[in-house]
């Protein structure tokens, strides 16, 4: 803002005519058609040489628009190149500045304010000798003070095409910008350099690789997938090779991870909130159906680890597009406390080969033999390691315990489970005559905290104990953990020795939180 | 031969936004609270707006509730809010 004493600049190449009082407004700001409905009583007031003068930063239309519906007769000028506006260096509007006889500035004042407007209305009546007005009572129905809008030549520039709004539903995006790695730097380093990566290196980018990459997904680059959370930026399929090619994945990857990539946004999952979440959740896919032995997916020994390319690039790759499309870098948007080594990649297959009953995809109506991704935001496996049991019931009370600590202890009702039940272990099931259904029903009937942990202490879980659910588990009284069998989702992968299985804990569940999704694909 | 690679990155440049003008002073002023539903929130603004109301001069609290901290606060609750024409807002946000 000008200070008091310094010469007043020209508005639209005339300089203003003291004493006066300059308004600067735009017509879309409610402070300032407040202020305008004072100031327009005020020039009414003066009748010899002082003027009240609007100044508008809006072209001649609008204003006119604006000055009939509040049925202005103040004169009007027009900073429609907000060169002064940058000038008297306002910050907000309705912006005031008192100008003297000799045309300096003699006060000033930003936003709406009863108090700002009568002084500096006195000082106008002092200037000009005019008696001295009270144009803003307190307690006429108008706010004493209202802040105002930002000044139109501090606002982002609208003719700017990258900042427009959003669009939640373009189907289409431009193509990606070709980049040149100097001549003297090694294109990884390069690529770690510009930020494109996570820490671990990756293959360049480079446009034969990404049109391959393309070409096998048969669909154009600029079509659009997704939009990735929280930042919704598109996920172009040329966007999506891009980050495929970088994580290390093969062309015929791209037969997963675009339906993957869809998956992932779907609206359901709520990616949005695991993005920026601080706990440890993390996408997990699980690949079902016959593209896992075409594409070599792991699903059995070392499911959860390095072993297929497959699981570790798409994994890659998917959290690749997380961070690099949807804005996700850790420290940034990404403030898990702890992480989660899945942040790298979390990719597994079913083992349906090893498994006595229906895919996981059969819950969520994609028919067995069908390909179809399932995304579950999911904690690092718990283990489970049961090798004497013989029967259902013995192994089944081997996994209640890891169950009913998921999240916390002593909260229930709010977490899911993914149950991933090793080959073994679903042997000893299926020879007890256990189907997956029976499994389910088992693990909720019998998973629950003993009602005495509840001593008082005020601890996670505690508070909301009377809406839970009380039951008896082998003589004991307990709360229920889950809120119905459908929240243990069951299993089967690994490998072929040893007896162990896994338990995932979810991120917060349902509809104001995260839903399994499962798309199907070809 | 220099090496040409396909930006995989998201290209947009953010609509940037001067921030609001500052309140002088927040005596008279109304004043929303927008609780994001994380649990121990309430509590946290129960006393937010006894202080905004006892030592600042506040003269209307209004509180607004997203109904889970999850997502996005719905549109209905930021109608609402633009409704009330708060001069300031204070969001509560986790953790």
């Amino acid at each position: 803002m000008l200070a008091e004493g310094q010469l007043a600049p020209e508005i639209d190449g005339v300089p203003p005519s003291g004493p006066a009082l300059l308004a600067f407004f735009k017509t879309d700001c409610p402070a300032c058609h407040l202020s305008l409905r004072y100031l327009d009583d005020l020039s009414r007031q003066f009748t010899n040489d002082a003027t009240v003068v609007g100044v508008s930063q809006d072209a001649p239309q609008p204003t006119s628009e604006l000055a009939d519906s509040l049925g202005l007769a103040l004169p009007l000028r027009f900073d429609s190149d907000l060169n002064a506006s940058a000038e008297y260096g306002l910050e907000a509007v309705p912006a005031l500045f008192l100008v003297d006889r000799l045309g300096r500035v003699a006060g000033s004042s930003q936003g709406f304010d009863k108090a700002d407007l009568n002084r500096l209305s006195a000082a106008l009546a002092g200037l000009s000798g005019s008696p001295v007005p009270n144009p803003a009572r307190s307690g006429d129905g108008n706010p004493d003070f209202q802040p105002g809008c930002v000044s139109r030549h501090l606002e982002p520039e609208s003719d700017d095409e990258s900042a427009a709004p959003v669009d939640m539903y373009a189907r289409r995006a431009r193509r990606a910008s070709r980049v040149n790695v100097p001549a003297d730097t090694e294109p990884e380093e390069f690529c770690y350099e510009q930020g494109f990566a996570d820490p671990l290196p990756v293959i360049p980018p480079t446009v034969g690789r990404v049109d391959r990459m393309i070409a096998a997904s048969g669909l154009d680059a600029e079509d659009v997938v997704a939009h990735v959370p929280p930042n919704f930026a598109p996920a172009s399929v040329e966007k999506i090779a891009a980050n495929a090619v970088m994580a290390g994945c093969l062309p015929s990857h791209m037969r997963v991870l675009v339906p993957a990539v869809r998956a992932l946004c779907d609206e359901r999952l709520d990616i949005h909130g695991v993005q920026g979440t601080t706990h440890f959740a993390a996408p997990l896919a699980i690949v079902n159906g016959p593209v896992r032995l075409q594409l070599g997916f792991a699903c059995g020994s070392n499911v959860f680890s390095n072993a297929a390319r497959a699981n570790s690039t798409i994994g890659r790759a998917i959290h690749l597009i997380l961070r690099n499309l949807g804005g996700a870098a850790p420290g940034r948007i990404d403030m898990s406390t702890m992480g989660n080594p899945g942040r790298f990649s979390y990719v597994i297959g079913e083992n349906e080969e090893a498994s006595p009953w229906e895919p996981l995809a059969t819950d969520f109506g994609i028919p067995a033999g069908r390909n179809a991704v399932t995304f579950y935001c999911a904690e690092p496996p718990c283990a489970v390691s049961e090798h004497k049991a013989r029967t259902a019931e013995v192994l089944l009370r081997a996994i209640c315990p890891v169950l009913a600590n998921l999240w916390s202890h002593r909260v229930c009702k709010r977490s899911e489970a993914l149950v991933v039940i090793g080959p073994e272990h679903a042997a000893t099931l299926d020879r007890s005559g256990f189907s997956k259904r029976d499994v389910v029903e088992f693990l909720y009937r019998n998973t629950g905290i003993p009602v005495r942990e509840y001593d008082g202490d005020g601890g996670e879980g505690t508070h909301e104990a009377s809406s839970y659910d009380e039951c008896l588990i082998r003589g004991v009284r307990c709360y229920r953990k889950f809120r119905k069998p459908e929240s243990i989702r069951v299993m089967v992968a690994g490998g072929p020795a040893g007896k162990f299985s896994a338990v995932i804990g979810s991120w917060a569940t349902g509809p104001r939180g995260s839903q399994m999704v499962c798309h199907g694909f070809d | 031969m220099s090496t040409i690679l396909v930006n995989p990155l998201d290209e947009r440049v953010p609509p940037q936004g001067a921030a609001a003008p500052r309140l002088r002073s927040l005596a008279g002023a109304r004043v929303a609270l927008l609780d994001i539903s994380k649990g121990g929130g309430s509590i946290f603004l129960d006393r937010l707006d006894s202080l905004l109301r006892e030592q600042f001069g506040v003269t209307e609290v209004l509180r607004f509730r997203k109904p889970t901290f999850a997502k996005p606060a719905p549109e209905a609750v930021l109608a609402d809010m633009r409704k009330a024409q708060p001069q300031a807002v204070i969001e509560a946000l986790a953790d």
